[in-house]
């Protein structure tokens, strides 16, 4: 066997046994391809070849817990360390890191809880999941400038109709059913119940950066549906007068009030005209 | 002695945590360098990019990477090192490390650095990824010894030299991590003081030191804890070898506030003794008294 295939060999085995959900005899006798542990590793004055790779299997796990902990303190808490633990068992055997970056590890992960087996509440452990993923992302997004005042002045009045407004990068629009936002307030402020109280309620979530700080900004529908035309890159003018033409229109204190907190908030980077 | 490079001394310098942004950010505390986690920052737009950027302005930096897998069997992942020159550029890097270890395979990141077997065949391979990673980053690559906790039947040679020909031949600089050294020493019975004087002096840039944890049966490289004091003997007996070479205190678990880990780093100062410089040769007694007169009277006119 040519000596770079030796060693691909060996990383092959090394890699099946370290990434093995079981323990590390069952990784052994499971890996692929089949090599004999006793005769590639030398055993040390106290530790025998299985419990030298060992060492290496068992970080893997604990390396992946604590990455998707970071990501998602809130499910963790909410669903216990055995039971997270086994989601991320679960969760890395299927999409394992193909990142030099952990960052984005969990990127999968609100889709997987929604499948995975033996999840209790699982429509609130996704939407919980989602929200934090969203966070992250944001956390990460491309810095782009705000909105200032002498961008917003620097447009004609009469341009203002055919007007699109560009958000952030650092902005997630999200919709949930499930009372998670405030869950995960009082895990932030540990002032939570255990388990929450079963709520469920349409919800709209804006969660953006602003001076590198992740903000959440729960809007009703009226300004959810207003907000995601102006996101979409509708004008302006076409969008107020959608939202003035639904069932719930807004009053003309209630427009001003959201657009002076979306641009006080800094969701927008800059006004396109065509 | 510097090194080839001349790469500069940049003093004792702490490993960049997200738990001390604060401190240093509202007090820029009088720190000579900083080492940064490059993955931590190839990818974010938010703060952490940010603060790395005010720590930049004011300090030297050098990134110190874990996900290059110089010694995969994979392709080198061309993304990732055009991602690392650029941050390089963008913060001003002093130099660009990683590890002598692979990291996954089929494009799947273990996240860990794993041991090679030292062997001719891993030599070549290995240092054809070196000059390729160089290449790329248009830069010596830096390498550190790994910390392990296996050895494979197959390895033909030990792993200082296994490392000192990867350097010569590679023509790459190395860190010598210290605390790795005395933990792989642990783990695989060997006298450190024979690695430490295996590792070819004049290719040394850097320094690490740590703690790590003894579990009785081996030990972890944790960075978890203050540096032992035999660690410490061991960075006295390498920086007599390679003179000045900036030195970095690394401390990620349990992180203690940044005071305490500046703290530790600074310990550093006091092993920094200077090479003995070998005394002029001394011509024999005999040799003395045979000398012309002549000669005896020049040197005391001059």
């Amino acid at each position: 066997m040519a000596p770079e295939l030796q060693l691909a060999r060996l990383q092959h085995f090394l890699h099946s046994v370290v990434v093995h959900g079981g323990t590390v005899d069952e990784a052994v006798a499971a890996a692929h391809p089949a090599v004999d542990a006793d005769a590639v590793i030398l055993p040390s004055r106290t530790l025998t070849a299985s419990e030298r790779l060992g060492i290496y299997h068992g970080m893997y796990l604990l390396r992946m817990e604590e990455a998707l902990a970071a990501d998602y303190p809130a499910l963790q808490h909410f669903l216990g360390a055995a039971a997270f633990r086994a989601l991320v068992k679960g969760y890395v055997k299927e999409h394992p890191s193909r990142s030099y970056s952990l960052n984005p590890l969990g990127r999968h992960l609100p889709e997987f809880v929604k499948v995975a087996p033996g999840r209790r509440r699982r429509a609130f452990c996704h939407e919980l999941a989602r929200l934090e993923l969203a966070i992250s992302e944001v956390f990460d997004e491309v810095e782009l400038p705000p909105l200032s005042a002498a961008q917003i002045a620097a447009v004609p009045t009469a341009a203002w109709e055919e007007a699109r407004l560009v958000p952030i990068a650092a902005l997630r629009l999200l919709e949930l059913s499930h009372n998670v936002n405030e869950y995960l307030r009082s895990v932030q402020l540990e002032t939570h119940d255990h388990p929450p109280p079963r709520r469920r309620r349409a919800a709209w979530l804006l969660i953006y950066r602003r001076d590198y700080r992740v903000y959440r900004l729960q809007l009703r529908r009226p300004a959810r549906d207003l907000f995601a035309a102006l996101v979409a890159g509708v004008p302006l003018g076409q969008a107020i007068a959608a939202a003035c033409a639904a069932p719930r229109a807004p009053s003309e204190s209630e427009l001003f009030r959201w657009f002076r907190d979306w641009v006080a908030g800094g969701v927008f980077h800059a006004v396109k005209l065509d | 002695m510097a090194n080839r490079w001349n790469f500069p001394d940049l003093g004792i310098g702490v490993g960049l945590r997200t738990a001390h942004y604060g401190a240093i950010l509202s007090s820029w505390p009088a720190v000579d360098w900083f080492e940064i986690l490059s993955e931590n920052f190839l990818d974010s737009g938010g703060r952490p990019l940010w603060v790395l950027e005010q720590i930049a302005e004011r300090y030297p930096v050098a990134l110190h990477g874990v996900s290059l897998g110089i010694g995969n069997t994979d392709p080198l992942d061309r993304d990732y090192l055009r991602k690392l020159k650029a941050l390089a550029a963008r913060v001003r890097a002093h130099w660009v490390s990683d590890h002598l270890c692979w990291t996954g395979i089929l494009g799947r990141n273990t996240h860990d650095l794993l041991p090679l077997p030292y062997t001719e065949a891993t030599l070549r391979h290995t240092i054809a990824r070196v000059r390729q990673a160089s290449e790329l980053l248009e830069r010596p690559l830096v390498l550190e010894n790994p910390s392990s906790y296996l050895e494979f039947a197959t390895s033909a040679m030990p792993e200082w030299e296994f490392l000192a020909r990867l350097a010569e031949e590679a023509d790459c600089a190395l860190l010598l991590d210290v605390n790795n050294v005395y933990v792989s020493a642990f783990n695989h019975s060997f006298d450190p003081n024979v690695y430490i004087d295996a590792i070819p002096a004049d290719r040394v840039v850097q320094y690490h030191i740590a703690g790590h944890t003894d579990l009785g049966t081996h030990i972890l490289d944790t960075h978890s804890d203050h540096a032992l004091s035999a660690v410490w003997e061991l960075y006295r007996r390498a920086w007599l070898r390679t003179g000045r070479a900036a030195t970095l205190y690394e401390w990620d678990e349990d992180v203690p506030e940044f005071a305490v880990v500046h703290a530790e780093a600074r310990k550093a100062a006091a092993y920094q003794l200077k090479p003995v410089e070998p005394a002029p040769p001394q011509e024999p007694a005999e040799r003395l008294a045979e000398r012309p007169a002549r000669a005896a009277a020049d040197v005391h006119g001059a």
